[in-house]
């Protein structure tokens, strides 16, 4: 148990280009896993080692997690790294979801921003303690009190200060740790050596303000410390304890501050990760019990308990699949057999490994906590793995629905069993990408989170998978959804010779509440027999895949069924189906159906000095600007804006603004497509069906 | 649904000879910290949003989201007292009528919000009757502030509503009536309201109405919990 004390599963999460990758690299040079130092974009051309796809070495982003391990004074810590761009979020999530708590990378100059914000909301939902690092404190601008502020206002953060700068921008060259009240410089080559010394005495007034400040908030989770604080004997184990109560407690956020590239302030992070974030065993995971309804069950991170683990990544490895899991429960051998409990199919434990960016370490056994790889394993992202004494799964992840779509065909032969192996590879990866067969044009499509989402995987294709593929033109995923109530009453009969089919079947379709299917049986006396009630229910699922109005999906439906007769010969299930089918198509359009289309929470950031251009865009693609933000000289601006009208704004932005405002966009709500453009988009449609009938 | 004039703490307002603040002009609501003006000054944009009004709230305190979601709570004090049931109703109003500009660090000063509001009036043609200003420093801000928020209540045809904190503490107040820190500015100022509270709830009064002080009937009493106005009492 106490090996397991001493793990710590984290992620680093941030705005992009805050420098997570950086901070990585260092802390792996740090911990002995690697012995030199690349930079994201440097100048050797190796790009840093958690980068391992090409891809992302040549973008200089981090595009799919990697997991890594290292050891810190005792400690094991499994680190992943995730992508900071918002197309790539259920990497994010991924990560989030596996991990016990997180470093939030801040940027001195760029202090919180839109990214931030929303990495936070998901770090908020899966219940993830952190720390923060306000890392380029060396850079010109460099602001990390400003930062501190905003992660008080924007975020509500109990942020509270564990260190304070020696010097700023070009003049940083340490920090005071605000619990030992000592200065730390970082020598030597690459900042390895950590001389601790006296604070510079024109900073100890300071200090000794900001260690007030800090006392004041930890001791609010610790009586020992207040009770020292009043006594004077405030020692520095009581405050690591106080700061690690409310850490654990999401109550308080550590700040630590550094600049990654000049090698400041890393090795102080690691300490606050071994002093502050949770052991496997201090966070309460669930699974869902499936032999009892679903039933939420608590996992103990016992060794010695059946296994319970989950499949949260899996990669192409030119060895075959690779894929990273995090063991809540019991331990692992190799040559064990585990069950998937969504399929129900054994597998043994071949290879075991321990994952080290893109190198490996072989291991013969892995226990609860540990995040470990296994090697030759047909699962799919969020598979749970059991002994098969269990039927448990762990709470499924939040998964997005996609909201742009394109098609792609390959350019030959050889690039079309290529695209295949790459789509049906990235299916299994990535849970918001999604492929299929255009049945009427037979073109293949493939739908994800935003253009950059899908321009990563078709370069994917390209270079891991030698499949040239041609794209269209970007499409908007538009629901359809009922606007009122409309009642059906339908037989479906035909008895002419032979067996007959016979169903009838009535009721009412309205809008439900929220945007989900709901199916309501009221039928009484058993005139619809309650074997065939799944059948009708199964009839007006398959008309929700394509709406009568343009044929998008339907969403937000709620049917009742009240009546129905039934034929004690000619009945049947495929009748009763068939019979909803009608019912569908009969009540439907009377039940004013209109066609909504995704709207994306977009956020612009910005020097000030361009808010009226950054208005003016938003306005002109049918974007609600819901607030505007001013910090410093920067102007964040936050709207809702129909993703139709986003495509190619990257492009738009740059030139409104000089290249120097960014934006961010993720998927928000559905709304209703306003009624001109409803018309335009049917006439589009309509046009395109012509033109693929045309020989 | 009820009617949200028979609640709303503008009701007070019925004391005044205006029986409003009018554009071009300033109001203001002092009190101690945590009495509840923000809640009051939100209660006031409700009064406009309610009359289909567009506002601007201005935060110099608070990010946006945070100001939204003070909206929401009391939007749910309001749809129980109101017995409001149409969710999606306010929140169209919402997304139509209100605009949040928030300044944090120290970033606000005139010449920006006079830009935003050109712009939110040039680039998105939204013209705003009110703007909400909470978290003004009244104790360190110029006169010159509320000489150009008067300024620019008259060259954007506004009424400005702000929030003004005082302190147990500091018991000064000027010939007329008018506690600090809005002691010295009562001349720009055309509403003063104080909200005062008591063991008994929390009341609103009016001390100042346009050119008038002194006046007769000028108290008000809100709930404690919903900041909305409950019976009128003389002083």
């Amino acid at each position: 148990m106490n090996e397991i004390l001493n793990v710590r599963n984290i992620g680093i999460s941030a705005h992009i280009d805050s420098g997570k990758t950086t901070l990585t690299e260092r802390i792996l040079y740090y911990t002995k896993r690697i012995f030199a130092i690349h930079e994201v974009k440097g100048k050797d051309g190796v790009g840093a080692t958690m980068d391992s796809m090409e891809l992302e070495r040549e973008r200089g982003i981090t595009i799919a997690s990697a997991a890594t391990h290292c050891e810190w004074k005792g400690h094991r810590v499994n680190i992943i790294d995730t992508p900071g761009h918002v197309d790539f979020t259920i990497e994010v999530e991924r990560a989030l979801r596996v991990m016990d708590g997180a470093v939030l990378i801040l940027c001195s100059v760029g202090g919180v921003q839109s990214q931030s914000i929303t990495v936070d909301r998901q770090m908020n939902r899966y219940e993830v303690p952190r720390i923060a690092f306000i890392n380029k404190c060396d850079r010109s601008g460099a602001d990390p009190y400003k930062v501190v502020d905003q992660l008080r206002q924007k975020l509500n953060h109990n942020a509270v200060l564990m260190q304070i700068p020696i010097g700023l921008e070009a003049d940083f060259r340490g920090v005071v740790d605000l619990v030992s009240m000592k200065a730390l410089y970082f020598e030597g080559t690459h900042g390895d050596d950590v001389r601790v010394g006296a604070i510079p005495e024109s900073m100890k007034e300071e200090a000794t303000a900001k260690r007030e400040e800090l006392l004041d908030a930890a001791s609010m989770f610790s009586d020992e410390l207040m009770e020292a604080i009043f006594e004077d004997s405030v020692t520095e184990e009581r405050i690591h304890d106080a700061v690690r109560k409310g850490t654990l407690s999401r109550m308080l956020t550590p700040v630590f501050l550094g600049s990654a590239y000049k090698n400041i302030g890393v090795q102080p992070v690691l300490d606050g990760v071994n002093q502050y974030l949770p052991s496997p065993a201090d966070v309460e995971n669930r699974a869902l019990d499936l032999d009892r309804d679903e039933a939420e069950v608590s996992l103990e991170t016992d060794p010695a308990l059946p296994v319970v683990a989950l499949a949260f990544k899996l990669e192409v490895t030119p060895y075959g699949q690779l894929t990273y899991l995090r063991i809540y429960q019991g331990a692992l051998k190799k040559g064990y057999d585990l069950i998937i409990t969504r399929t129900g199919k054994k597998i043994k434990v071949g290879r075991l490994v321990r994952m080290h960016a893109d190198q490996m370490e072989d291991l013969t056994s892995a226990q609860a906590g540990d995040i470990i790889a296994l090697f030759g394993v047909e699962c799919y992202s969020g598979d749970t793995f059991t002994d098969g004494g269990l039927n448990y799964s762990m709470s499924s992840m939040f998964v997005p629905a996609p909201v742009i779509s394109l098609t792609i065909s390959p350019e030959d032969n050889k690039s079309q069993n290529n695209m295949s192996k790459a789509l049906n590879r990235f299916i299994r990866e990535d849970p918001t990408f999604r492929s299929y067969v255009d049945e009427e044009s037979g073109e293949t499509i493939i739908s994800g989170m935003g253009e950059l989402h899908l321009e990563v995987y078709v370069e994917r294709m390209r270079r891991e998978f030698g499949a040239d593929v041609t794209t269209g033109i970007p499409q908007v995923a538009y629901r359809e959804a009922i606007t009122r109530q409309a009642a059906f009453d339908y037989m479906h009969k035909k008895q002419t010779g032979g067996s007959g089919q016979f169903g009838r079947v009535a009721g009412f379709m309205e809008p439900s509440e929220d945007a989900s299917y709901a199916f309501v049986n009221q039928i009484k006396g058993g005139v619809i027999p309650t074997e065939y009630i799944p059948a009708v229910d199964k009839g007006f699922q398959t008309c929700l895949q394509k709406g009568l109005s343009l044929g998008f999906p339907v969403v937000g439906m709620k049917i009742t069924i009240n009546d129905g007769k039934s034929h004690s010969v000619d009945s049947s299930e495929m009748a009763f189906t068939q019979a909803a089918i009608g019912a569908f198509k009969q009540a439907y359009l009377k039940a004013g159906p209109v066609i909504l289309e995704p709207i994306m929470k977009v956020s612009v950031e910005g020097p000030s000095e361009f808010q009226g251009n950054v208005m003016g865009s938003i306005n002109q693609r049918r974007g609600l600007i819901t607030s505007s933000t001013e910090d410093g000289s920067f102007t964040a601006v936050e709207a809702e804006v129909p993703l139709a009208e986003m495509f190619g704004y990257a492009t738009v932005l740059r030139s409104l603004t000089q290249g120097k405002a960014e934006f961010t966009m993720e998927f928000s709500k559905y709304a209703k497509l306003p009624e001109a453009l409803a018309e335009e988009l049917k006439s589009k449609l309509s046009q395109r069906k012509k033109g693929e009938k045309k020989p | 649904m009820k009617d949200f004039d028979s609640i709303s703490p503008l009701k007070i307002l019925e004391k005044s000879s205006n029986r409003a603040l009018g554009a071009g002009h300033l109001g203001v609501l002092v009190a101690r910290a945590g009495v509840g003006k923000t809640a009051c000054l939100i209660h006031i944009a409700f009064d406009k949003i309610f009359r289909r009004e567009r506002l601007v709230h201005i935060s110099l305190e608070e990010g946006p989201e945070k100001v939204a979601s003070y909206y929401d709570v009391i939007y749910t004090d309001l749809s129980k007292a109101l017995d409001l049931r149409e969710d999606d109703a306010y929140r169209f109003l919402m997304e139509r009528n209100r605009m949040i500009l928030a300044y944090l660090n120290q970033s606000f000063d005139m010449t920006r919000l006079e830009t935003s509001l050109t712009n939110l009036r040039e680039r998105l043609d939204f013209r705003p009757r009110t703007l909400i200003i909470d978290g003004l420093d009244f104790e360190h801000a110029e006169r010159q502030v509320f000489e150009g928020l008067r300024e620019m209540a008259e060259a954007f045809e506004v009424e400005i509503w702000l929030s003004a904190l005082s302190h147990r503490h500091i018991t000064e107040v000027n010939e007329r009536g008018i506690p600090y820190p809005c002691h010295r500015l009562d001349d720009i100022l055309s509403i003063i309201i104080q909200l005062q509270p008591e063991p008994s709830g929390i009341y609103l009064k009016l001390l100042k109405d346009h050119d008038r002080y002194d006046i007769p009937e000028n108290r008000m009493k809100l709930d404690p919990h919903t900041f909305l106005a409950l019976d009128v009492t003389s002083q």
